[in-house]
């Protein structure tokens, strides 16, 4: 017998949706704070087994397997399983070493990093600091089918030097904490054999060092992968074979879990409900970093309404962040301010956000109206992302909320590519967007500083901000970077140029005979490396 | 031929690039740090700094060379993506139309045969609600009923026919019923109509006169001059289903033609997209001129014309 984490069984759904209510027939369930994530006792082997083949459903196809400057988020679904960084995080964002042994830090510019010695990559050759560089200067200015467009992602490596056969030497153009996130996500770090680029065509190939190899990739259908013998990360991987099935209709989805075709899939709340069911089926769910925000821009001279910092906190206070929950997530969402929860110990805390910074107050909201002159109101326009449908929804309940204090708004939805253009050139008034997620808390706060001038240039920024993006970035330290980035938070929370809303879960449901699965917070699957099936 | 043809590839050409939202956007995942000598940077290697006739001249001419160009997205060939997708579609497509002829052409006999019969008015009905079932509402009843009921569905992975037929056939049959549902009705409304009006003319009469058996006249004499419509229709619907297979293709994830032009459409995947629509044109032009010269094969007379 065993807990299994981040798990939502059948009799938690039936619960939830009322069922079960008061009849006491559910164990008792903790909330584990540490990600934000509900988690429930199960009945499953604590006994990993060897051996087996899992099929995934993946939502979109990967594109390409390519691991350096991979924009699409299922670029990095495809490839997961086959790239290793040096370092990476547990399921609770701690900071492990993977491909590193140990890494030292003798200044602030200067990181230092010792390999695990005997490392294999698939095609059998011993992973040395010769591949780490290969690999950071291809991080550095990513081929085709990379993009450079990540690089705002990229940590400021001035040169990779080999020190020696297992010791790689990163010297900083400047202080910069991001460094250690920026391995630990993986998304954009994957270590790969010198002159892979040259051998093969890593559209469709790769050679990494990770717990499965690859057999074959064929666009828009599907991934194979084999368990990789001489895994440094041992007795990881469990099952024999892994297929990424690329499946982008939902109701598909279902349909291959129901009739066991696929072991695992991400299906959207109302169908985990459904299919929690299932007697055959698991449902796990998890916060991710997709925090959902409304967004102003200020621009010189237009004195638009939102330019007064009191319209913008009369808004927030007006929004019913727990109505908002309940009726586009059927009640299954938190609070998020800037650094959304579930990110390690960065987040303000859910009682905070509750009770003080995005207390619903709609008294408060109309006597700051009543403060900034717009008292009856002014119209507004919000875009709004048409797919997933969710944003628009939640732009629906935002307005319906803001009618009470006499603010018209008109929603816009628009195509994720032309909403991505509008928001790129500060084409708009005020938008309903999501985050994604970041290898450093920096990456969520410094667009305040770096997209100022874009977004805001009518605003005058208050000094700290930028003074604060600065020193949370130059502090290698974590324990020192915690009072840094809460107080920056709340100075963007009084602000609010950007409206916090919600943090969103994520459901992915598996066959019963797949244990010790997790939703990962980065939008990943690495709780399916250490899986087995039963 | 060519003029339509050529016509046709300019305006695909022109209407991908009228599609809202820019490719770039689509590319960088709408990363607002982008730099904007970033941008030019992509957009320079990708070619499309150039102007649009030097632009749609390439795309022609590498068409006409085999080479219509890489995928922006994933920098692979598009010839090699539509060698993968096309003969997906293709076997799609004739289970379907095999189904449509076959079942479509002797519901039409039997139903025009036995006019104002109860299997008259059951298969007209039956057609009614064929042309109004959507195929990929259908398709999605399909799936989630055998998911639920047998605990069953096609193996999601696709094996080429050549590689395991009988696996191939347990994958594709069930979509390919699920589109063909529309075509049988189709083809049973159209061979109905065209049997009735061919059963009242003289020719007919004269053939039921001289004592042909009712099975000799419905077959010899009056299918054979009735299938000519229905030969055009089913031409037609083979092109379009071709394409309209897309929404099908995409719940049951075979990755054929419509399934790939789809994703290149998200991704505002410029070559894949034109080439890709450019395909089903011309397939389309060849089948209408495939079914032009069926006539003369059904029918002597346009032969000798």
């Amino acid at each position: 017998m065993k807990v299994a984490d981040h798990q939502l069984t059948r009799r938690e759904l039936l619960k939830r949706s009322g069922l079960l209510a008061g009849a006491g027939l559910v164990a008792p369930s903790a909330l584990l704070e540490a990600c934000g994530t509900t988690t429930t006792t199960s009945t499953t082997s604590t006994t990993p087994k060897r051996g087996g083949k899992v099929t995934w459903a993946l939502e979109q196809d990967p594109t390409y397997l390519a691991p350096f400057g991979g924009i699409p988020t299922s670029n990095h679904w495809g490839n997961e399983f086959m790239y290793d960084s040096l370092l990476q995080w547990d399921k609770d964002l701690n900071v492990q070493n993977a491909l590193a042994e140990s890494y030292t830090t003798p200044d602030d510019r200067t990181y230092i990093f010792k390999l695990k010695q005997g490392i294999k990559f698939h095609n059998g050759k011993e992973l040395t600091a010769d591949d780490v560089k290969y690999s950071f200067d291809l991080m550095a200015n990513p081929p085709l089918p990379g993009s450079t467009s990540y690089l705002g992602q990229f940590p400021a490596v001035a040169s990779t030097d080999v020190v020696d056969k297992y010791t790689v030497k990163f010297t900083m153009k400047k202080p910069d904490a991001s460094m250690i996130g920026f391995l630990a996500w993986g998304r954009y770090s994957g270590i790969a054999p010198v002159d892979m680029y040259k051998q093969l065509n890593p559209v469709t190939q790769g050679i990494g060092t990770g717990p499965m190899r690859l057999v074959e990739y064929v666009p828009n259908d599907h991934v194979t992968y084999t368990r990789f013998a001489d895994f440094w990360g041992k007795p990881l991987p469990y099952f024999d074979d892994l297929v990424l099935k690329v499946l982008p209709d939902e109701q598909a989805r279902v349909a291959a879990l129901r009739s066991g075709a696929v072991d695992g899939a991400t299906v959207s709340p109302d169908n985990a409900r459904v299919l929690g069911k299932d007697k055959n089926l698991v449902v796990y769910k998890g916060l991710t970093a997709a925090f959902r925000e409304i967004q102003f821009t200020v621009k010189a001279g237009e004195k638009k309404p939102w330019a007064d910092r009191r319209v913008r906190q009369a808004i927030s206070a007006a929004i019913n962040r727990q109505d908002l929950i309940d009726k586009v997530y059927s009640g299954d969402g938190k609070y998020s301010g800037f650094i959304p929860p579930g990110y390690g110990k960065y987040p303000i805390a859910a009682s905070d956000l509750v009770n003080k910074y995005f207390k619903f107050d709609l008294n408060k909201a109309k006597q700051l109206m009543s403060d900034a002159g717009f008292s009856s109101g002014f119209p507004l326009t919000m875009l709004s992302i048409a797919q997933p449908a969710d944003m628009t929804q939640a732009a629906e309940v935002v307005k319906e909320h803001l009618q009470q204090i006499k603010i018209d708004v008109n929603i816009v939805p628009q195509m994720i590519g032309e909403f991505a253009k509008n928001n790129g050139n500060g084409s708009f008034d005020v938008d309903l967007t999501s985050r994604g997620m970041r290898g450093d808390p920096n990456g969520f706060v410094a667009e305040f500083v770096n997209n100022a001038k874009l977004w805001w240039p009518g605003y005058e920024m208050p000094p700290d901000i930028a003074a604060l993006v600065a020193k949370g970035i130059a502090t290698p330290q974590q324990d020192q970077r915690y009072p840094i980035y809460s107080q920056l938070q709340q100075t963007l929370m009084n602000e609010l140029l950007e409206i916090p809303l919600v943090a969103v879960y994520k459901y992915q449901v598996v066959t019963s005979r797949l244990h010790n699965m997790y939703v990962a917070f980065t939008d990943f699957n690495t709780g399916l490396r250490q899986a087995w099936l039963g | 031929m060519v003029p339509t043809l050529f016509g046709m590839s300019l305006a695909i050409f022109l209407m991908v690039r009228l599609m809202p939202g820019d490719v770039i956007d689509v590319l960088t995942g709408g990363d607002v740090s982008i730099t904007p000598a970033q941008r030019e940077g992509i957009r320079r290697t990708l070619g499309l700094d150039k102007p649009l006739p030097v632009q749609y001249l390439q795309w022609v001419g590498g068409m006409a060379a085999g080479n219509p160009g890489l995928s922006l997205r994933s920098h692979e060939p598009v010839g090699a993506i539509l060698a993968r997708a096309l003969p997906i579609t293709v076997e799609l497509v004739i289970i379907a139309v095999v189904f449509a002829v076959a079942l479509g052409i002797p519901l039409g006999v039997i139903s025009a045969s036995r006019r104002e019969s109860v299997g008259d008015y059951v298969a007209r009905v039956g057609g009614l609600i064929g042309l109004s079932m959507p195929s990929f509402w259908l398709a999605t009843l399909i799936l989630l009923f055998t998911s639920i009921v047998f605990q069953w569905i096609p193996a999601v992975s696709f094996v080429p026919f050549l590689q395991d037929p009988l696996g191939n056939l347990s994958q594709v049959v069930i979509p390919g019923i699920s589109v063909s549902v529309f075509v049988i009705a189709i083809v049973m409304r159209m061979t109905r109509a065209t049997m009735l009006e061919v059963l009242s003319q003289d020719y007919v009469r004269t053939a039921r006169a001289k004592g042909a058996s009712r099975r000799s006249v419905t077959y010899h004499h009056a299918l054979r001059n009735a299938l000519i419509p229905v030969v055009t229709v089913v031409g037609f619907q083979v092109g379009t289903l071709m394409s309209g297979a897309a929404i099908v293709e995409v719940i049951f994830g075979l990755p054929g033609l419509g399934y790939t032009l789809i994703q290149a459409i998200f991704a505002r995947d410029y070559p894949l997209v034109q080439t890709t629509t450019m395909l089903l044109a011309t397939i389309f032009v060849i089948l209408n001129l495939t079914v032009d010269l069926l006539y003369g094969v059904i029918d002597p007379r346009i032969r000798a014309r």
